[in-house]
């Protein structure tokens, strides 16, 4: 692609979201109520714009570490700035919105429908700002015209109670972290007199009021990245809301925390790399070894499905923090690697949990007693996902952690403790993913949890307490259960996994290249 | 002649076993057809291998193809991960071991009942899973597939095992995983300190061009650290005391073709790793380390040896002993010299062939006589003669009878020591004495005498069980009587092996 294009073709993708919201809105002034049809329209926006960001990242050359034009960088227009790292990013933000919106095609009709599409597109809008922030207030701006938005979607549906509740708790904790963000944001204006995070890089660490500010802006960042401990309401909320908005909690506004995190970050930790260098990588080093151990220990003890793959994504959060606490190519590389992983898996798993009142399975671990046998689809999906989401290989999941952990080892001296760190929650993590496999695919097993006697139990849809050995289901059952499009999405995202964990190499080749000259050149 | 991107045959037996296992899953009732037509073909294609394998010419790897696959952004410009396979001789006889266990396995299935298309796909999916871990040159591919033969292995624990069947995988999957997670921190910080380029570890290999994989240039101290992390993942798998709790747990309670599967292939992955990566790249590392990892050898030998002849659980007893043996095999890898590095490789062979075999025993034995207690059977020969018949010639072979298989490895194996260590030889000779010992007393107390608990029901052998066990036990009496049969290809890798990296020796250089 030439570079002297006018640069309002640079912004096609957030057009194209908008015009998605708009017509969005249009149609439910028109009395259209239709999932099939509101759904429909919303993925096919948010699939173009997905395509468009695909089609700018298939111009790059795929061989070679720093063999990028700089293309798409240099063309700053005041708040703005577009950058190969943060195409990428703008292409995972898009694939967790979009794999949402293609799920829930297949919940039901209401009134709340046309609302929840129009929020889920706004939300993806501002993620897709937040990639090309070149300004910490436009930066954190951005972030809040998602969390707005992903506010209401965890309340749309009204009428639950528990999801309500868990939306005031998102409300009030969203705005506290924000305000500490803004705070932390005056306060580098204050020691710099500038919020530009382009100009932060070449400054002089001349103030311990930037590091007081950089820390507070961290902190509005980490509550969005769920990273301890400011991971408190994250298990609630992903447990209360409809499992629909957890996938795109989990998958979407998590990344985008981390993303802003890594913008931020690097920028904070070349400021002050002479000075508190060390001490800062120390304790970034420290939060993410910390956040992973919390969120696996705390997973390893949850009884009911949600509240497992919330603490399991409070741990993945941990893992993809070590992109920027060991600040290297290669790390920034893998950490890239594994959200694009985790958006898959987290989405995935989350909407299969979404399926599953579909399918007659209760909200408890145990309630999957045998699944993989009297759903066979799903359950292989599933499964795939977990394996994943355990670093098993031929996975995605795998690859991605197997590339954080090579950084960690590469950067040595201290930065190797975070690996084996890493690699021995890793190996926690696999009691928890295990013990799910081993209720959906040996059903007849004992486990510590006691069923029925829990007050979530669904023992009354009678697979919670299966007989010894299920029949083995037809895939038929399976999608009237859950709905075509769910059922498509769920096996689409377990053959992405597998592909992409078997030939990564073009997604690897572009997120070496965009990382190597993101460090690089920077903002 | 190395580093040809032609197709390999081996790439074709990854595929055929791959594919061959996948449809194992969806075939009904025609599983064990797939399965056993699978494992078929896969030992057609080694036996194709063998044959046209060239003996003691280039100390280089055969049938190599690499394609490549990542590069991962690090060291200077870049590393490369490629898809790398080959074999030397010191592979091939666990190539050929691995759909010969897959076959009696499945054909002692024959007439499984519980889900058999998952059973034979799993067991498929085990062996392709150990192809790609004998055939990989790549450290990435190398570790992928050694993680990919948990998994099978897991489900076949956990959902055909014996009673405490759940606690048995989860133990076996955690503890084996966190073994191979130190292995893996291990295997990178020696391609950065190396300086490597790729993390190919054999497929760029000829003897010209050993120094590109030189890691002569890492100190000794982080040679010894690394050799440490290494000896432990590795050991773990083989499993070595103080770290084998988790074998009797696993073997016990896998079905008989997992416990197969398990002491007949999966141990030897340990060894195999230590004899191709720890051992051969990190000389400081094992030269310094020597003494403890001797040490080690004769701990598990003895210990393993005791514990097998306290053991009331014919199983069990089995299980235990795995931990003898490879005990033996240990200290052999540890002398690192051609004749104990050819020994190793034979006795793993052969003790792939003779536990195989002592596992379907104890199966047959468990659903026969409704128990494994010695104690409480007895005079089994006169009522399933064929089972006591197998059961003799399995123990003979274990205890390593001459002209079974297991004495030439053995025999082999204190020759070494005794060259290398002289008297400390009687140490492990101890650990035999009392291998033959718990052997014997089994017999004695099971196979002869007055006939004790045996149930009326009580018939011999099914038409699959005999002829799975009598597969194992022609190979065993065939390779015990022409051991050169597999002999021949391990020397010249194993000089390769102990001589030739880090500019070695001058036997290396010259062309045969």
């Amino acid at each position: 692609m030439s570079f002297d294009i006018p640069s309002i073709a640079q912004y096609t993708p957030e057009a194209t979201v908008f015009i998605g919201v708009i017509l969005v809105f249009m149609l439910d002034v028109a009395g259209i109520r239709s999932r099939a049809i509101i759904g429909g329209a919303t993925s096919i926006f948010l699939l173009l714009a997905f395509l468009q960001v695909l089609a700018d990242l298939g111009s790059w050359p795929l061989q070679g570490l720093s063999t990028l034009p700089a293309g798409l960088l240099g063309t700053q227009n005041g708040p703005v700035i577009f950058t190969n790292f943060g195409l990428i990013f703008q292409g995972i933000f898009l694939l967790s919105a979009l794999l949402v919106a293609l799920a829930s095609v297949s919940e039901a009709d209401g009134e709340e429908v046309p609302t929840f599409y129009a929020l889920l597109s706004l939300a993806a809008l501002g993620m897709l700002f937040v990639a090309i922030s070149a300004d910490l207030i436009f930066l954190l701006l951005s972030v809040e015209i998602t969390g707005i938005a992903t506010y209401v979607m965890v309340g749309y549906t009204r009428k639950d109670r528990r999801a309500v509740e868990a939306a005031m708790k998102f409300y009030i904790i969203g705005a506290l972290s924000t305000a500490i963000s803004f705070f932390g944001a005056s306060l580098l204006y204050g020691a710099y007199g500038t919020t530009s995070l382009t100009a932060f890089r070449a400054l002089p660490a001349n103030s311990s009021l930037a590091l007081v500010g950089f820390g507070m802006v961290a902190v509005g960042l980490g509550f969005k990245a769920t990273l301890v401990p400011f991971h408190m309401w994250a298990v609630d909320v992903y447990d209360g809301a409809p499992a629909s908005v957890s996938a795109f909690l989990a998958a979407g506004s998590k990344k985008m925390g981390l993303f802003g995190i890594f913008i931020v970050f690097v920028a904070a930790v070349r400021i002050f790399a002479s000075a508190q260098g060390f001490a800062l990588y120390l304790a970034l080093g420290a939060l993410a070894v910390i956040t992973m151990t919390v969120g696996n220990v705390m997973a390893l003890e949850q009884t009911t499905m949600k509240r497992m793959l919330a603490y399991s994504s409070i741990a993945q959060a941990g893992y993809m923090l070590l992109g920027i606490a060991i600040d290297t190519p290669a790390a920034l590389a893998g950490a890239t690697l594994q959200i694009t992983a985790d958006v898959l898996m987290k989405a995935g798993a989350f909407i299969v949990v979404g399926a599953a009142v579909g399918l007659g399975v209760g909200p408890l671990i145990t309630d999957w007693r045998g699944v993989g046998h009297s759903r066979p689809g799903i359950g292989a999906s599933f499964a795939i996902m977990l394996l994943s989401l355990a670093g098993m290989p031929l996975t995605l999941g795998f690859v991605g952690k197997f590339y954080l952990f090579f950084a960690a080892v590469e950067a040595g001296g201290y930065f190797t403790l975070l690996a084996i760190a890493g690699l021995l929650n890793s190996a926690l993590s696999v009691f928890y993913y295990a013990r799910i496999l081993r209720y959906m695919y040996m059903p007849e097993s004992t486990g510590s949890a006691t069923v029925g006697a829990h007050p979530l139990s669904h023992s009354s849809l009678g697979v919670g307490n299966a007989p010894a050995a299920p029949a083995w289901g037809s895939v038929r059952d399976e999608i009237r259960g859950t709905g075509s499009a769910r059922w498509a999405t769920v096996v689409g995202i377990a053959l992405l996994l597998l592909v992409l964990g078997i030939y990564p190499t073009p997604i690897i080749g572009a997120m070496n290249s965009a990382a190597q000259q993101f460090l690089t050149l920077g903002l | 002649m190395s580093a040809l991107a032609y197709p390999s045959p081996l790439t074709d037996l990854l595929a055929i076993s791959l594919v061959g296992a996948a449809a194992t899953f969806f075939a009904g009732k025609w599983a064990r057809w797939v399965a056993l037509t699978t494992a078929a073909v896969s030992l057609g294609i080694v036996i194709w291998v063998m044959v046209n394998f060239q003996l003691g010419t280039a100390f280089d790897y055969q049938f190599v193809q690499v394609v490549p696959w990542l590069t991962l952004s690090g060291g200077s410009g870049g590393i490369g991960v490629n898809y790398t396979v080959g074999i030397d001789g010191i592979s091939l006889p666990f190539l050929l071991l691995s759909p010969i266990l897959t076959i009696v396995s499945v054909v002692y299935h024959w007439n499984e009942t519980k889900n058999p298309a998952g059973f034979f796909g799993l067991v498929g999916l085990t062996n392709a899973g150990l192809f790609g871990v004998f055939v990989s040159l790549d450290i990435l591919l190398f570790f992928a597939f050694w993680e990919i033969v948990l998994i099978p292995m897991f489900f076949l624990i956990g959902h055909w095992g014996g009673p405490r069947r759940h606690y048995a995988s989860i133990k076996f999957f955690v503890y084996t995983h966190v073994a191979s997670v130190v292995t893996l921190v291990a295997l990178f910080a020696m391609v950065f300190l190396g300086g490597w380029s790729s993390m190919d570890f054999g497929g760029s290999i000829s003897t010209a061009q050993v120094a590109a994989l030189d890691t002569k240039n890492i100190m000794v101290v982080p040679q010894v650290l690394l050799f440490g992390a290494m000896f432990f993942g590795f050991g773990v798998k083989l499993p070595m005391v103080p770290f084998h709790t988790w074998l009797p747990d696993a073997h016990v309670e896998a079905p008989t073709g997992g416990s197969v599967l398990l002491a007949g292939m999966l141990l030897k992955m340990g060894a195999y790793g230590l004899i191709r990566i720890a051992f051969p790249l990190l000389p400081y590392g094992h030269v310094n380390a020597e003494p403890v990892v001797l040490g080690i050898a004769f701990l598990s030998i003895i210990w393993g040896a005791f514990l097998s002849l306290s053991q009331r659980d014919l199983k069990r007893m089995v299980a235990y002993s795995s931990i003898n043996h490879m005990g033996i095999v240990l200290l052999a890898i540890a002398l690192w010299t051609q004749l104990s590095v050819t020994a190793a490789v034979l006795l793993m062979f052969a003790h792939g062939l003779v536990s195989g075999l002592l596992f379907l025993l104890s199966g047959s034995v468990h659903h026969t006589y409704g128990t494994r207690d010695i104690p409480s059977i007895g005079g089994m020969n006169s009522r399933t003669p064929a089972l006591t018949t197998m059961l003799m010639i399995g123990s003979l072979a274990s205890l390593g009878l001459p002209a079974l298989v297991s004495f030439p490895a053995e025999f082999s194996a204190f020759l070494a020591t005794w060259e290398a260590l002289r008297w400390w030889v009687f140490l492990p000779l101890l650990g035999l004495v009392v291998t033959a010992g718990f052997y014997l007393w089994m017999l004695q107390r099971m196979a002869f005498g007055p006939p004790r608990g045996i149930p009326d029901k009580a018939t011999d052998l099914p038409f699959n069980e005999m002829i799975s066990m009598g597969l194992l036990v022609a190979l065993i009496v065939l390779y015990g009587i022409l051991p050169y049969l597999i002999v021949q290809f391990i020397p010249h890798a194993a000089i390769f092996a102990t001589q030739c990296f880090h500019g070695g020796s001058t036997v290396c250089t010259s062309t045969p």
